[in-house]
């Protein structure tokens, strides 16, 4: 990730590194893809091209550090460059919002002020799947890269090339769209109000 | 009671919302010496005492329904094949 002096590994190592550091990983990388792309063969393809890449380039690889970080930032960046450029879907951001959000009164206002516990609790089914799924792409991987794989703000401004004051923004609003859509979601449920 | 100097206030003298106070909770950002001074906070501030509840309870929701599938059966060693057939090339 960092500009880091070229290492040279024996055969040996690389496998072992490969092994050992990048495989654990493929799990999460997988459903990284599958995420991005909702589709089985796309991610596979992701994930084959990120681990083809990392074992290419894995002298660029500095034993010990992140390597999970690392191997996200390649399958991120294998999805931009390749997939959606294929695919050409468009960045639906919108950046205005993300810009004006350290500057906003907006921020403390409850969007979804009739969100309960008690009502997610009882979404047992892909409820919670399908309200991240719904999100745009952006906003989307923020969520999967904090909440879902625990990368700390730092990891994620490396992985997604952006500053850690625009992770934290569009983290906030990431959420506060994911609990739009869970709150719509508890409405059709029957959560309208408390019980009559 | 004391003054207490609020451990959030950004370099820029700004002072944080409620909202970015209980972000850098959630997500294990905040130093010791903010996570007592939320703490505090929450017992004064019922939208942090009822959102912290909510958001804790939605991350750990994402984090159990949306992980742990397992990657495609075959899938590591097409991958290894695939570096080997690479490296004799
Ligand atoms: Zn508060």
């Amino acid at each position: 990730m960092e500009e880091a002096p070229k290492q040279s590994y024996t055969p040996t190592e690389k496998n072992d590194i490969f092994n050992n550091e990048f495989l654990p990983h493929i799990n999460s990388m997988y459903n990284f893809g599958y995420r991005l792309t909702f589709d089985q063969d796309d991610a596979k393809d992701l994930v084959q091209d990120t681990y083809l890449k990392a074992y290419r380039f894995i002298e660029s690889f500095q034993q010990g550090t992140n390597a999970k970080a690392w191997l996200f930032r390649i399958l991120k960046n294998s999805f931009i460059n390749d997939y959606r450029k294929k695919t050409k879907e468009p960045s639906k951001v919108d950046y205005q919002e993300v810009e004006t959000y350290y500057n906003s009164e907006e921020v403390d206002r409850q969007i979804t002020p009739d969100l309960r516990v008690e009502s997610l609790k009882d979404m047992i089914g892909d409820e919670i799947s399908n309200a991240l799924n719904s999100l745009d792409v952006d906003f989307r991987t923020v969520i999967i890269l904090c909440d879902l794989e625990g990368f700390k703000y730092e990891e994620m401004a490396k992985i997604l090339d952006i500053p850690i004051g625009t992770v934290r923004s569009r983290l906030h609003r990431a959420r506060n769209l994911l609990k739009e859509k869970l709150s719509q979601h508890a409405k059709s449920m029957g959560y309208k109000n408390t019980e009559l | 009671m004391t003054n207490q100097v609020n451990p959030f206030i950004l370099a820029d003298g700004k002072k944080p919302s409620c909202m970015e106070m209980l972000q850098l909770i959630l997500d294990g950002e905040a130093s010791a010496e903010q996570q007592a001074y939320f703490k505090s906070h929450m017992d004064k501030c019922a939208p942090c005492f009822k959102t912290y509840d909510l958001d804790i309870t939605i991350k750990e929701l994402l984090k159990t329904r949306c992980c742990g599938d397992s990657v495609p059966a075959g899938l590591v060693d097409q991958i290894k094949n695939q570096i080997s057939l690479n490296k004799a090339s």
